[in-house]
């Protein structure tokens, strides 16, 4: 049973309901709500609902409600159908009977609007049991969503949610000290890691995992300093937080001496396992890595990153680097067996490595036709031969841009070692390149001809393919 | 040799197999394998694929990336995972494929300790490990991590101490295939032939295959086969 619901015909409803009854139920049982059209619910969960209805119809006679009526059912509209529609004190429908027990009443007990009650007139639909025996596609096509819903609760399929989960309070620890103050960055540890216990064993007892913690040093002052720590993942392993207060207190500088800290949770979640698929493979394995990507999270930053790409023509402004979550990590394999369930074939190919920033460079050139091509570029110490080169090919734009313009010609070289690489002449920069040619050969320097304002600058390696 | 001398024999090396696992060759076939999806080299490799449990070394440039690129891939598509540890930030996220775990640490040292906490986690069946050279008792302990967590630990690197196989890649200037403008320059790379050497203990095999090239959509020109001549020096 999950639901009493009782209910008189003459006492007031709206904020007229005389709260003194409210009061004197609540000593019967721990949740009561008053709902719409003065139906007041009770909480049956967990207890004795026969009884109960019995206790609440009693309370509201001895309030002078002579004629309130109880209902007791595993489904609120049963519930309520029981209170409202049956002329006994009180009713108990039997669990697992509810859509039978509705079956007898009229449709109109449902509330339907004017237009589907028409309807189900004009089909012979009068009573809920009528209608719960109608199939789904049937009641969508003829009468729509109000016509499932409709049906739905003839079916004793009642969606609402009379009472949400209580909000409980997070735990938290305190300890304050008056003789002495602290400075002792040990001392304030073992302080710590005491009440850490204390946290993360009533987070455990209440089947919680913490996500963030704050910690609360009184100073002797006579200010606070709050410092809040956040794990990358929900934990309520005392180790875990220790290890992330540890780097924290290494990190702050406190003002004063401490007379006192309260290590204080500030966000939980709840310590429920994930549904998971025997046959897939990296299911056993999740957890693990999510604990092994939480962990490179707290002691290296976000350094598991995820690109999020734009439309910007420059291949190295095209990327923003964000975060990757553990959880989501960890269900990596998922994805890759749906991606390959839709069609996709991994196929290798040479894809373009970036050099990031990109390295200047010394370059000889030659002439090609109307254009200069590279012939030898020297990298360091190094130097290489083009056998063959590809381009160019130019972008510019970001007049408007923050950064400024940038106008660039690319070329696909071939190295003499069979490398593939990535040069571009950078045509607007103000110098930083290296405009040395080697070799003494021709210069990659030519005057500005198309936009006055460009004037080649250097060269730069930008990439290669690999 | 006699019945009883080749009976100890294989006694022996049984004894030392289970005492020293990582000295045992990979040819022996004791290390379960981790194919890359390229059936050329699947088949030219030792147990057809990668060793788990082991580390393996590849010789930076030449397809290496590529090729592991597409075995992480392959990897995900049979529901397990991979990850790429990039501790130089060469990967460009325009042309990075969903889906491998992807570590760019701030460090050497860093990558090295991500490597560690990945293959000790034995969630991963590959994990590349790329820009950061293991140096000395580095290696002795991502070796250790690998043979615990089981996977098949990849270092990009030349440093080929401890490793279970050596592999290198290359592709000779001649190997490239262009699409050529009307003027005979070239305009396009399409195709690049790669040539695969493999090496362990007492075997060696080679493989060789072609890889598409994947473009850099820089372009402006209407004409794919022409180049892009606006603003040229005339």
């Amino acid at each position: 049973m999950s639901y009493v619901c009782l209910w008189s015909p003459s006492w007031p409803t709206g904020a007229a309901f005389p709260a003194e009854l409210i009061t004197d139920l609540l000593q019967h049982v721990p949740r009561v709500r008053l709902g719409a059209g003065g139906r007041v619910w009770a909480d049956a969960r967990g207890l004795d609902a026969g009884a109960l209805a019995l206790t609440l119809v009693d309370v509201a006679h001895r309030h002078g409600y002579s004629n309130a009526h109880a209902g007791a059912a595993t489904t609120a509209i049963a519930a309520e159908l029981a209170a409202t529609q049956r002329r006994i004190p009180f009713t108990i429908v039997k669990p697992g009977h509810d859509r039978d027990f509705m079956a007898p009443f009229p449709i109109d007990v449902l509330d339907p609007s004017t237009l589907l009650d028409h309807l189900l007139d004009g089909i012979g639909v009068e009573t809920c049991g009528a209608l719960a025996a109608l199939d789904a596609a049937s009641i969508e096509i003829l009468m729509g969503a109000e016509g499932v819903r409709l049906w739905k609760l003839a079916r004793a399929d009642d969606p609402r949610l009379l009472f949400a989960s209580p909000a409980r309070a997070l735990p938290s620890a305190s300890v304050d000290w008056v003789d002495y103050a602290l400075r002792d960055a040990e001392r304030l540890l073992f302080v710590v890691n005491a009440q850490a216990a204390t946290v993360c064993d009533a987070l455990a007892a209440g089947g919680h995992r913490a996500r963030e913690v704050s910690l609360a040093f009184a100073l002797a002052d006579r200010t606070e300093f709050v410092h809040r720590i956040r794990s990358a993942r929900p934990t309520a392993s005392q180790k875990a937080w220790m290890r992330l207060i540890r780097t924290a207190l290494d990190r702050i500088t406190l003002p004063d001496a401490v007379t006192g800290v309260t290590l204080c949770v500030e966000s939980a979640i709840g310590n429920d396992g994930v549904q998971g698929d025997l046959f897939d493979k990296g299911f056993a394995s999740a957890p693990q890595v999510e604990r092994a990507v939480s962990q490179l999270m707290d002691d290296q930053g976000d350094v598991v990153l995820t690109p999020r790409n734009s439309a910007h023509p420059l291949v190295d402004a095209r990327t923003e680097w964000t975060r990757e979550d553990p959880a989501v990590a960890a269900t990596s394999g998922e994805r890759g067996v749906a991606k390959a369930q839709s069609g996709a074939r991994p196929t290798p190919r040479l894809t373009l490595q970036l050099v990031s920033p990109p390295r200047p460079v010394s370059v000889r050139t030659a002439e090609r036709r109307d254009h200069q091509v590279p012939v030898q570029y020297r990298d360091g110490q190094t130097s290489y031969a083009i056998v063959d080169a590809a381009g160019p090919e130019r972008v510019s734009g970001g007049q408007w841009e923050q950064g400024g313009p940038y106008a660039r010609e690319y070329f696909r070289c071939v190295r003499e070692d069979g490398t593939l690489v990535w040069l571009y002449r950078d045509a607007v920069g103000s110098g930083g390149g290296s405009q040395l040619a080697v070799g003494g050969s021709q210069l990659a320097v030519s005057p500005p001809t198309v936009l006055p304002s460009y004037r080649p600058t250097g060269w730069y390696l930008h990439g290669w393919w690999d | 040799m006699t019945g009883a001398a080749a009976q100890d024999l294989l006694a022996l090396r049984a004894l030392l197999e289970e005492r020293f696992p990582d000295a045992s060759p990979i040819t022996r076939r004791a290390a379960t394998q981790l194919a890359t999806g390229i059936a050329q080299l699947d088949q030219a490799l030792p147990s057809g694929g990668l060793p788990r449990g082991r580390l393996s070394v590849w010789a930076p440039h030449g397809g290496a990336t590529a090729i592991l690129r597409a075995a992480c891939q392959g990897i995900l598509a049979v529901g397990e995972r991979a990850a790429w540890i990039d501790s130089v930030g060469t990967v460009a996220g325009a042309f990075w494929d969903d889906g491998p775990l992807l570590v760019r640490p701030s460090s050497r040292l860093n990558a090295l300790r991500s490597a560690e906490e990945l293959l000790r986690s034995g969630g991963f069946a590959l994990v590349v490990l790329a820009g950061a050279e293991p140096k000395g008792q580095e290696t002795v302990r991502l070796t250790r991590a690998t043979r615990d967590g089981g996977s098949a630990l990849v270092a990009l690197t030349t440093h080929a101490a401890m490793s279970a196989l050596k592999l290198t890649s290359r592709i000779q200037p001649a190997d490239y295939r262009y699409t050529r403008t009307p003027f005979g320059d070239p305009a396009e790379i399409t195709h690049a032939r790669v040539r695969v050497d493999a090496v362990a203990l007492g075997w060696q095999a080679h493989a060789a295959f072609v890889l598409p090239v994947t473009h850099h959509e820089l372009r402006l020109s209407l004409e794919p086969e022409l180049a892009d001549r606006r603003g040229v020096s005339r």
